[in-house]
């Protein structure tokens, strides 16, 4: 694990978000920008920031900031809401993905999700891993076992239900189907992985759990997770944002943010004088 | 008592009661159905008594007690009869006398001070006839060719052996006249129509006209082969005759032909009436109907009426889940889809005999009538869709039923939960894929209740069916071993009519009285078996679903 292998690389972004970028070979996600209505109400105001490859990065903030709405940009699944209108570009790979010619189901392979609540299909769970293969047209049963086992490991859930595949993928507990929707997005081999609050809604040995599968995962994925658990995000991230009203108030490396944060209102807010 | 009111417990009561209530009356429903219509089959004992007619004098009589009940001697004396006694209320009896043929009437009401003693004579039989129903009386010998051969107590032995030869050859006949003519017919018919055809095109060619010929002759061969055998086998079975003695003494020839079972209902243990009970119960549901459907068995009303409700089944839903899909998936909701959600639900209210005359119009008529103009010139004036059958009240039963399924396949599609569907969208799956493989699938037992509604719904339907191919009497199944083996467009018999049509059209009301409960009874059970049968089916899917919430 090279977990504290980051040193200050910084990408240091003002609230009002230039991005003074390295290399573009290091960024997964460039984001320039970034307006989002819903309907009359703007939502996010202005964002502009680079997400970091085989990086943990955190978004935080109080409720409502928008974080889980910047994350449900990453994946277009913000489509799915009829008034939500965007602005601004994210960048893959230098696509913009809001692009007309994007097609929004390889977008979603290649951007893994997993939401805060466990949703696992009714299905066994063999089928729940290998859903995403077969909806791209595998059905070579030995192509998917090994996707199947591969993703089952790389989830940290291969022992405990590798006798009970067949099982009904509702019957697990509550942070196996979380880890179980984690393998379920792996088992597509994204390049990122979106996780929105995966472990609000578990008990804390299943919440640890979770979060020592994303230190493992870390080298392999780029990953963002959202989350209002300030100590989860000094815990696993790399990166943190801290986000307010849809504003990007610092973005920048983990440790800096938490020790030395550069404005006002992140020590507030981290310190728990606000939020 | 106020503190009473203010516990809640009265409303508890209320509730109960309610459900109380509505139990008794599922109840009440089968049972009545079930008393009124089961004891038909069971074997009556023949009595024996007499009545003292108008002029005095007195007559034998001898017959089934069906019936009795309490009525007023005044009512009695303003319809005619003379009765001496100082009580107000007498009892009446209600006699089946049968013998349709020589009476003329077969069910009889009589007082009972007019009534003599009742006895059992054992001896008696009853004999279930293929024409004019019961017949009662004492058998006094048994014929051939019109020479007794066996007499007194001899002649019931000798009456059960050739009457289970009377019986081989009646079904020998039945099946020429019914499977193997009824084939010839049928090939006959398509023989005349492609004939008719190339006529009309104009292609009939002096080969094809004389291949035609040929093979109309083999037909023709054929079927007078099967004539000559069947003149044989009624010359054969003219052979035997009974003679019997009905209530007034006169003497009745009866052909063992014209019989279909005989009993001696006073002669039988309990286990012979079971035996016989069970029988005729069989045969009631085997069998087809005789007598203006108030004898013989309804088979073909159970098999139109389910062959009707599966074919509408099949119509109604992939086309009530297809629009369920698009109102809830697809179309942006606003104010045209509650508009259209609203008309759909309205549907549901519409009287169904409005569908009956939709269907006439429109299947029947306008669609039937273009089908046959297109594709069966040949057939014509004849109709083949163009009038009522079982295609077209299988379509109209399916439009009637389609707001139910609609309703709840939405309702279902509703629940699927948002978390679910994202998942799969977010593993890649565009919408379409996200419906067939995660949305439809939970939404499945949704679609089995609008299924299971539907079907109460269609199996119990008359009104419509009547304008659109309910008969009263069905010549053949609409499934047969004539290709192509289901004919859409035939007409076809029903339960729910069968009912109305013994009920109410009956000539005979008192012998199909018993036949309406039993008929309603079996019209129920088959209702409940589908039901059962798609509530398995339902139950099996939610047991994949278990955990999910909400479904």
């Amino acid at each position: 694990m090279n977990s504290v292998t980051h040193q200050p690389r910084a990408i240091e972004i003002g609230n009002l978000g230039r991005a003074q970028m390295t290399h573009a070979d290091d960024v997964a996600i460039r984001v320039e920008n970034l307006d989002l209505h819903y309907g009359e109400v703007k939502a996010l105001n202005n964002i502009s920031l680079a997400i970091r490859k085989k990086q943990v990065t955190a978004f935080i903030g109080p409720s409502g900031c928008g974080k889980s709405t910047l994350l449900r940009c990453f994946n277009r699944m913000n489509d799915l809401v009829d008034t939500c209108h965007v602005d601004g570009k994210i960048l893959l790979d230098d696509k913009n993905i809001y692009d007309r010619d994007v097609n929004v189901a390889l977008l979603r392979r290649r951007v893994g999700m997993v939401f805060q609540k466990p949703n696992p299909f009714p299905k066994s769970i063999y089928e729940n891993v290998a859903y995403g293969l077969r909806i791209m047209g595998i059905n070579n049963r030995e192509t998917i076992d090994e996707a199947v086992e591969k993703a089952l490991r790389g989830a940290a859930l291969w022992n405990e239900v590798k006798d009970r595949l067949d099982e009904n993928g509702m019957s697990l507990s509550g942070g196996q189907q979380q880890r179980l929707c984690i393998a379920r997005a792996i088992a597509l081999e994204p390049d990122i992985l979106l996780l929105d609050e995966p472990a609000s809604a578990l008990d804390p040995i299943s919440s640890a759990k979770i979060e020592e599968l994303l230190t493992e995962m870390r080298e392999r994925y780029t990953i963002i997770i959202v989350t209002h658990n300030m100590q989860q995000a000094a815990r696993v991230s790399d990166f943190t944002a801290y986000m307010y009203l849809g504003n990007l108030i610092e973005f920048g490396d983990t440790n800096e943010i938490f020790t030395n944060p550069k404005r006002k209102e992140t020590e507030d807010y981290i310190t728990g004088r606000f939020g | 008592m106020r503190n009473w009111i203010k516990s809640g417990e009265p409303w508890i009561w209320m509730t109960a009661g309610a459900v109380a209530l509505s139990l008794v009356a599922v109840y009440a429903v089968v049972w009545m159905t079930a008393v009124q219509g089961l004891g038909h089959w069971w074997p009556k004992p023949l009595v024996e008594t007499t009545v003292k007619a108008q002029d005095g004098t007195i007559q034998r009589l001898v017959g089934e007690l069906r019936d009795s009940e309490e009525i007023s001697l005044h009512r009695l004396r303003e319809s005619g009869y003379q009765i001496e006694s100082d009580d107000k209320f007498t009892r009446r009896y209600l006699f089946k006398q049968g013998n349709r043929d020589v009476y003329g009437v077969d069910f009889k009401w009589i007082p009972a001070p007019l009534l003599g003693e009742f006895t059992y004579p054992k001896g008696m039989i009853s004999i279930e006839r293929h024409e004019w129903g019961s017949f009662f009386g004492r058998l006094i010998s048994v014929k051939e060719n019109g020479n007794v051969v066996a007499e007194g107590d001899a002649a019931w032995p000798e009456l059960l052996v050739r009457l289970e030869r009377a019986n081989r050859l009646f079904d020998d006949i039945l099946r020429i006249e019914k499977n193997d003519i009824g084939k010839i017919n049928y090939r006959l018919e398509r023989l005349r129509l492609h004939q008719r055809k190339l006529e009309l095109k104009d292609t009939l060619t002096k080969e094809a006209r004389e291949e035609i010929t040929l093979e109309r002759q083999i037909y023709e061969d054929q079927f007078a082969k099967l004539q000559q055998r069947l003149d044989e086998l009624r010359e054969q079975n003219r052979r035997d005759s009974l003679t019997a003695e009905v209530q007034d003494g006169q003497l009745i020839e009866i052909p063992f032909a014209k019989i279909a079972d005989v009993i001696q209902p006073n002669n039988m243990g309990v286990f012979r009436k079971i035996a016989h009970y069970f029988e005729k119960l069989y045969e009631f549901i085997v069998d087809d109907p005789r007598e203006a459907n108030t004898e013989g068995g309804i088979f073909p009303a159970i098999f139109g009426t389910v062959t009707m409700v599966l074919m509408m089944s099949v119509m109604v839903t992939p086309l009530g889940i297809m629009a369920a899909v698009y109102m809830r998936e697809y179309a942006k909701q606003g104010p045209m889809i509650r508009i259209i959600r609203i008309s759909v639900n309205n549907l549901a209210g519409v009287p169904s005999i409005v569908y009956g005359v939709f269907g006439l119009g429109f299947f029947v008529y306008f669609l039937g009538g273009n089908i046959d103009a297109l594709f069966f010139p040949e057939a014509s004036p004849a109709p083949v869709f163009g009038s009522p059958g079982i295609l077209w009240s299988a379509l109209t039963l399916a439009l009637l039923t389609l707001p139910v399924v609609i309703v709840a396949t939405e309702e279902g599609l509703s629940r699927v939960p948002r978390t679910i569907r994202e998942g799969s969208l977010a593993l890649g799956a565009t919408k379409a894929e996200t419906l067939w493989r995660t949305v439809l699938p939970i939404a499945s037992p949704a679609m089995m209740t609008g299924l299971i509604l539907a079907v109460a719904r269609a199996a119990g339907e008359v009104a419509p069916l009547m304008l659109v191919g309910v008969v009263k009497l069905a010549p053949s199944l609409p499934l047969d071993g004539n290709f192509p083996f289901l004919h859409l467009e035939q007409k076809f018999m029903h339960l729910g009519f069968h009912i109305y049509d013994v009920g109410f059209q009956s000539p005979n009301v008192e012998a199909a009285r018993p036949l309406v409960y039993a008929t309603s009874l079996l019209l129920v059970i088959i209702i409940i078996v589908l039901n059962l049968f798609a509530i398995r089916l339902r139950n099996r899917m939610r047991e994949k679903l278990r955990g999910l919430e909400g479904v």
